[in-house]
């Protein structure tokens, strides 16, 4: 299997904090990883230092084969890097269009380039158009297109995230906790949401606490807490691993009750 | 007369300080900038020179301290409370800028645009004495006292009382102080109360120091106390004493070693290097350094 | 009269667009005072001193000062926004204080000999200036600078060079700046120092505010209004700074976007290119 991201030995450490303390990954072509973990596990951190928004403090991090530890963000993200964040960060002011146009790596990577081409002929528009229109129907916000992204709805602007993180044609995809705030019918619609995204990359991680979600989608699960990866396989033996139940539910387990005395 | 300058600067300097420590307070708890306060450092001086004209200029300590906070908490109500989110930084800057020049404008019209005296008869603002060959006036010994006693009052209260913990929880983080019960806005209206209370005075003290008023001031003295903040650390109120008081020397320096007029730059150019080299300023600041997410 | 009138609006119109350009990248400058008083200056030495003729002179005066402002801008951009607004604040006294003090330029007492320009001029400059706007605001570079002014962290992660795109905008900024101090110098004849003063900085950009910052057609009002009114209102010229202060405070209060709101038109306008 060709490998699409390989995390080694990462550290990341605030302050006193280690965020990250020691993580070994690895994500393969074509599949979909999920990463669990309680709150306060380092998933967020994960995911925030492998795209550039923190710099590691120790380790190394390969993506297709290149370095990519020390770059900037906006360097990570032309090597064919998208994410969504947990929180929703859309360009608020900005219409739903926009938002998807200005993902267009044609125009994002060449500012001055784009500029000139308000003077070419119109079809070099259309095209962006019609190409950015393409990701938003493909996430269903076809009808959105000309709406203000804060003016949508919860759903709709987590699928606007994944259409903008999408029409940078990223080879790899970071989605932080999509499901986040959404009831059984959303969650639902995102399970598929991802599925129509998946072709269109070669990898995508998947940090979730629905375990729906995880179950549904992921190929692969890596469990983390304490900054460090407690499990990685397949979900089923992931799923009932005694440190990853421990690690949600605490020692009490009645299983292994007799044990701890 | 190395000795004589290193002491004008340091008095100098302290009202910088004083200056830049209204601003830094601001910054630390809201993270916004309050360019009213330069204009509120210059309304001082006219304090000092009403009550010199009426009554005796002591009265104008009490009266500067009071009418700056009161100044202050306008401010605030008028430029700040509204604008509470991120991109509402620039809004409150803007907002406290344009109040600032309206009270620059109504100076003008009340006091006229150039510099009044405050007609200092006393002894006290004109004579000294001579230490090593080198003449102190006992105004700037005032300064110097009373800028000093405010800024210690001023830390004990920030690192002793309660008030000054509730200070410097929201200066940490206002959302968690919020949390924790701490009245957010409450807090705020005291540091602008404060901060502007302390640049009134500071105001004053220049006044005295000079023997006018001058409605100019703010834009050229005051504003160099942004620059002060800047190279103390922003939100760092023993940064804004200590860079107060280099700049201060640091300026009566370049003045007097032959750069003349240039000198003006100091403080700016100052900051410029001093953000280059490390980029928080000299200190902290109230709260650590920040990780951009 | 009326011409001249049209000349200063047509002066503060260059460079309330100057700080629109800054501002479209998110980011606030107090220097144009400075960047204008470098075009007057650099521009007057050129046509002055050596003889060339106006435009080439003040394009000259412009590409320095775009190159002064990358260096300026460079290491303030790269940190936090609030210090690019202190450090530009900076550069206005140090170049008002470094001007003062050129004796080459006249120091204090001032420079003169600039002629040349008049309203046509203006007019054409600002018709150049406002053509290369307009079509900035229909080009994919627009969407890039409001993305940059949304939020520059992710605006980055989508590959996008922010701390380029914030330097450019300055520089940009500043020639154009440059241009209306250029003109501005030549029209006067005769300018010193003080004329570039921090309150000039201020003022270009309460013309801004006050006509709304979000799209070009804002400075326009606010230019327009802030020189051309107190022309006709007595009681607009004697209190000035106190009309529009407060202006400003209860728009601000209950308008931050400013008096048009750009979103609006160029949403509007931008309806054109599709279907």
């Amino acid at each position: 299997m060709t490998s699409v991201l390989e995390v080694r030995s990462l550290r990341k450490i605030f302050g006193g904090v280690k965020a990250i303390d020691g993580i070994d990954l690895d994500l393969f072509e074509g599949e979909i990883l999920g990463i669990i973990g309680p709150n306060g596990a380092g998933k967020t951190a994960l995911i925030n230092t492998i795209t550039g928004f923190y710099r590691a403090t120790e380790g190394s991090i390969r993506f297709r084969g290149v370095d990519i530890t020390a770059l900037a963000l906006h360097q990570i993200g032309r090597l064919g890097i998208a994410r969504t964040f947990q929180n929703i960060r859309l360009f608020r002011r900005m219409t739903v269009l926009e938002n998807v146009m200005v993902a267009n790596k044609t125009f994002s990577v060449a500012p001055l380039r784009s500029v000139l081409s308000a003077w070419l002929p119109s079809g070099r528009r259309r095209a962006a158009v019609d190409e950015a229109m393409e990701f938003i129907t493909l996430m269903g916000l076809a009808a959105k297109a000309d709406h203000r992204a804060d003016s949508l709805a919860y759903g709709e602007a987590r699928r606007l995230e994944i259409a903008r993180a999408l029409a940078g044609r990223p080879q790899m995809l970071l989605l932080d906790e999509p499901a986040a705030g959404m009831n059984e019918t959303e969650t639902a619609q995102l399970v598929e949401d991802i599925r129509t995204a998946r072709p269109r990359v070669k990898a995508i991680a998947l940090i979730e606490h629905d375990m729906s979600l995880i179950r549904a989608l992921s190929d692969r699960i890596v469990a983390l807490d304490y900054g460090r990866k407690i499990a990685d396989g397949v979900p089923e033996s992931v799923l009932s691993h005694p440190d990853v139940r421990r690690a949600y539910l605490g020692d009490d387990e009645p299983a292994t009750a007799g044990a701890a005395a | 007369m190395l000795l004589g300058q290193i002491s004008n600067g340091l008095v100098i300097g302290a009202m910088y300080a004083l200056v830049a420590i209204g601003f830094t307070l601001v910054i630390g708890v809201l993270d916004k900038l309050n360019f009213a306060h330069p204009e509120v450092f210059m309304f001082g001086g006219v304090v000092g020179f009403v009550c010199a004209a009426y009554t005796s200029v002591w009265w104008a300590f009490p009266v500067a301290f009071v009418v700056g906070g009161l100044m202050g908490l306008l401010t605030e109500f008028i430029s700040f409370r509204r604008f509470q989110s991120e991109d509402a930084k620039i809004t409150a800057a803007l907002s406290s800028l344009s109040l600032g020049l309206v009270l620059v404008d109504i100076t003008h019209k009340v006091w006229g645009s150039e510099p009044v005296d405050l007609g200092l008869t006393s002894g006290v603002f004109k004579e000294g004495f001579t230490i090593a060959g080198v003449k102190f006036l006992w105004v700037q010994l005032i300064i110097l006292a009373i800028t000093f006693a405010l800024m210690l009052a001023l830390h004990l209260a920030v690192s002793r009382t309660s008030a000054g913990r509730r200070i410097r929880a929201v200066a940490e983080s206002p959302a968690n102080a919020a949390l924790l019960g701490i009245d957010v806005r409450r807090v705020t209206q005291t540091v602008f109360f404060v901060s502007s209370a302390l640049a009134a005075v500071a105001g004053l003290l220049l006044a005295l120091r000079t023997g006018v008023a001058n409605p100019e001031i703010g834009l050229t003295f005051g504003l160099k106390a942004v620059a002060i903040m800047a190279i103390g650390g922003m939100g760092d109120l023993r940064g804004a004493v200590i860079a107060g008081l280099l700049i201060g020397v640091l300026e009566a320096l370049t003045f007097q070693f032959g750069l003349g007029r240039l000198g003006e730059m100091t403080v700016w150019v100052a900051m410029l290097i001093v953000l280059l080299w490390r980029r928080g300023g000299l200190f902290s600041g109230m709260h650590a350094g920040e990780q951009r997410v | 009269m009326i011409a001249d009138q049209l000349f200063f609006t047509g002066i503060n119109l260059i460079l309330a667009w100057s700080v629109y350009v800054v501002l479209l990248a998110g980011n606030l400058s107090f220097a144009q005072g400075a960047f204008m008083a470098i075009g007057c200056y650099a521009s007057g030495v050129l046509t002055v001193k050596l003889g060339l003729p106006l435009v080439p002179a003040a394009l000259a005066a412009a590409v320095l000062s775009a190159f002064l402002a990358m260096l300026i801008g460079w290491p303030a951009l790269r940190v936090r926004g609030i210090y690019l607004i202190m450090v530009t604040i900076g550069v206005t006294f140090c170049v008002r204080v470094g001007l003062e003090n050129f004796k080459f330029v006249g120091g204090v007492q001032g420079f003169g000999g600039m002629m040349g320009a008049d309203l046509t001029t203006v007019m054409v400059a600002v018709t150049v200036i406002g053509a290369a706007l307009w079509g900035l605001s229909i080009s994919p570079l627009q969407r890039i600078l409001d993305a940059v002014r949304e939020d520059d962290r992710v605006a980055e992660s989508l590959g996008i060079n922010t701390a380029w795109v914030k330097l450019a905008a300055f520089a940009v900024g500043a020639a154009i700046a440059a241009v209306g101090g250029a003109l501005y110098g030549h029209f006067m004849n005769f300018v010193r120092p003080d004329n570039f003063d921090i309150l000039v900085s201020i003022y270009v950009v309460l013309y801004v505010i006050l006509g709304g910052v979000n799209n070009m057609f804002g400075p326009v009002l606010g230019a327009a209004i802030m020189t051309l009114l107190p022309e006709y209102f007595r009681v607009l010229a004697e209190w000035r700074p106190t009309i529009f202060g407060l202006v400003i405070v209860v728009m601000l209060l209950f308008r931050p976007e400013g008096l048009l709101s750009f979103r609006v038109i160029t949403a509007k306008l931008s309806q054109g290119t599709r279907r």
